[in-house]
């Protein structure tokens, strides 16, 4: 019960900014590019390749990836500011018992971001039909691709809100966790590949597209374990270091 | 205006039987790398009074508090409340209203939302949400941006947050910051009115003057460490008038026997740590002619800087423990 009521006022304070709405733009943003690329896009050999059949049409809705990195945006901010805007003092008053409320905290955010991940599959799918009737092509995904997509793309998000969460909690500074993810997201995995090039299986571009059904460069369940274990690692730590750390 | 919500909302019947607690701290110590913040503290805050926390800036007062809601921890001792740690607390937030400073509010958010957010985290309805916000007088500015309120406004925000759960156990930190004269004079009514009904008050401040009006009992820091506890008007009357043509003569002596000693104009002295018949007793001892020996009542704003002045010279812990009321 307790647990409930802490979820239900992290879930509040995610709802009650305009930071949710900010990044509903950034989807619709995505959506509304991937659309004008549908219609004015095209391949090197100036045709439509990359839409023809459902394998690429698949490929061009996979949200998966873009949903991990964008969640993760949203995880660390929602939780930085926390403490930059101190309203973590409210929250470890209410329950001192510090591993409770930052567990509320990182079930709140990585909810959020999976419907992060729905609202920006969904969003993109409905940009990518309509703007496939300006060209010859018809929408070819199955009931099957479409589930997938969705749910790849809501457990990608979800778990890339973790990764963020975490990170948020273990920096407490919004530039410094967006920094930090930055690294983690986007120069560490290249850099992991340049070193071990097998390595190139599990990063998280290549997990998402697994999850995605457009790669299978490793299992299904590897991916899904994979994504899990690398965002529980910092969630796991920010939930020692809160319970140790002078709040103010 | 900030009125009890036991009367507008039947608060009684909200927590019935519910009594203040005891706050201890025990021999408390905090250190930030080589600085200590707050040394060997130690004290208790009462039921069923005001308590007054005093100190210059930095003395060590909200640092204090802080260990107490166990928000930063102590390098050394104990602080509880009514026995138990607060993070040990069965309902913390039906148990203490916590005003910090500085307030946390998110500036976008509203502050009916601000109070429905930790409505919901504390399991309240979120009806109590609005209910306090007429309370403390914020009715028309609930569904305004926290960004937009004034630093009164806040303040009376971060009150009705305190006063969400009816707590018996206040622990304010300058509450009165940027209330306008009626939300003081409100703040000290519902303070003392809480406090009759057996509730724990414990407040800092440095409105000296608001806090004479307020406290019936004070905590005074400086430099992290005690310098006078007690109750106020006990504390008031602890000092001596004393005049004599022998004032070095006598400074010596009362020196001696462990008191505080300032020179006033006219070979006059002010004595706190030793009573009245002990300087009599001396001074005749000494063969010192005295002129004057009168028990003086001091207002807090003289004995503040008393404390804290000897302390910045002194700087002992022995001085403090002298000024202690028994």
């Amino acid at each position: 019960m307790t647990s409930f009521r802490l979820v239900r006022a992290e879930l509040r304070k995610l709802s009650t900014t305009k930071m949710p709405w900010a990044f509903l733009a950034v989807l619709v943003t995505i959506a509304g590019i991937t659309a004008v690329a549908v219609i004015v896009g095209t391949d090197a050999d100036g045709s439509k390749a990359f839409i023809s059949t459902a394998a690429d049409q698949k490929s061009l809705m996979a949200f998966a990836y873009n949903g991990l990195m964008i969640a993760g945006l949203f995880g660390a901010i929602a939780v930085a500011r926390e403490y930059g805007h101190d309203t973590v003092v409210p929250t470890f008053l209410i329950e001192p018992r510090r591993h409770r409320a930052v567990l509320a905290q990182l079930a709140a955010v990585t909810l959020a971001g999976g419907v992060l991940g729905f609202v920006g599959t969904a969003l993109t799918m409905v940009a990518v039909s309509v703007s496939l009737t300006a060209t010859k092509f018809s929408f070819m995904l199955s009931a099957g691709d479409v589930t997938q997509l969705f749910a790849a793309s809501i457990f990608a998000a979800a778990t890339g809100a973790l990764l963020g969460a975490g990170i948020g909690t273990l920096v407490r500074n919004t530039g410094g966790a967006v920094a930090a993810l930055v690294v983690i997201q986007f120069i560490a995995p290249p850099l992991a590949v340049q070193l071990v090039s097998e390595a190139i299986s599990w990063v998280p571009g290549t997990l998402a597209n697994v999850a995605s059904g457009v790669a299978d460069d490793v299992g299904m369940a590897a991916s899904l374990t994979a994504m899990i274990a690398w965002a529980a690692v910092p969630a796991i730590m920010s939930i020692f270091v809160a319970q140790r750390r002078d709040v103010v | 205006m900030i009125t009890n919500p036991g009367r507008t909302s039947g608060s009684q019947d909200h927590r019935p039987g519910v009594t203040g607690l005891p706050l201890e701290i025990d021999h408390v110590t905090k250190r930030y790398d080589d600085d200590v913040v707050v040394a060997d503290l130690s004290f208790t805050v009462k039921p069923g009074r005001v308590t007054g926390f005093l100190g210059p800036n930095g003395a060590g007062k909200s640092t204090t508090m802080k260990i107490l809601l166990d928000l930063a921890s102590a390098d050394h001792g104990s602080a509880t409340i009514g026995g138990t740690r607060y993070r040990d607390l069965p309902d913390p937030a039906r148990t203490v209203g916590v005003v910090l400073e500085p307030n946390a509010f998110h500036p976008g958010r509203s502050g009916r939302n601000h109070l429905r957010i930790l409505a919901d985290g504390g399991g309240f309805p979120t009806e109590r949400a609005d209910e306090l916000l007429s309370v403390v007088g914020l009715a028309d500015a609930a569904d305004r941006r926290v960004g937009a309120y004034s630093m009164g406004m806040r303040q009376r925000l971060s009150l009705a947050a305190a006063l969400l759960g009816d707590p018996p156990v206040l622990v304010l930190d300058e509450p009165g910051n940027g209330l306008d004269p009626q939300g003081i004079r409100d703040l000290r009514d519902l303070l003392r009115e809480r406090a009759a009904n057996g509730d724990t008050i414990f407040v800092s401040s440095h409105l000296l003057s608001e806090v004479e009006h307020l406290a019936d009992d004070v905590v005074v820091l400086n430099r992290g460490r005690l310098v006078a506890s007690g109750s106020l008007s006990e504390l008031q009357r602890q000092e001596t008038f004393v005049r004599t043509p022998s004032r070095a003569n006598l400074l010596k002596v009362l020196q001696s026997a462990g008191g505080t000693v300032r020179s006033l104009e006219n070979d006059a002295l002010l004595v706190r740590g030793v009573s009245i018949d002990a300087i009599g007793n001396r001074a005749h001892r000494a063969g010192i002619e005295l002129h004057e020996l009168t028990p003086r009542s001091g207002s807090l704003e003289e004995l503040f800087i008393g404390w804290t002045d000897v302390s910045s010279v002194d700087g002992t812990s022995e001085t403090a423990t002298e000024v202690r009321s028994a």
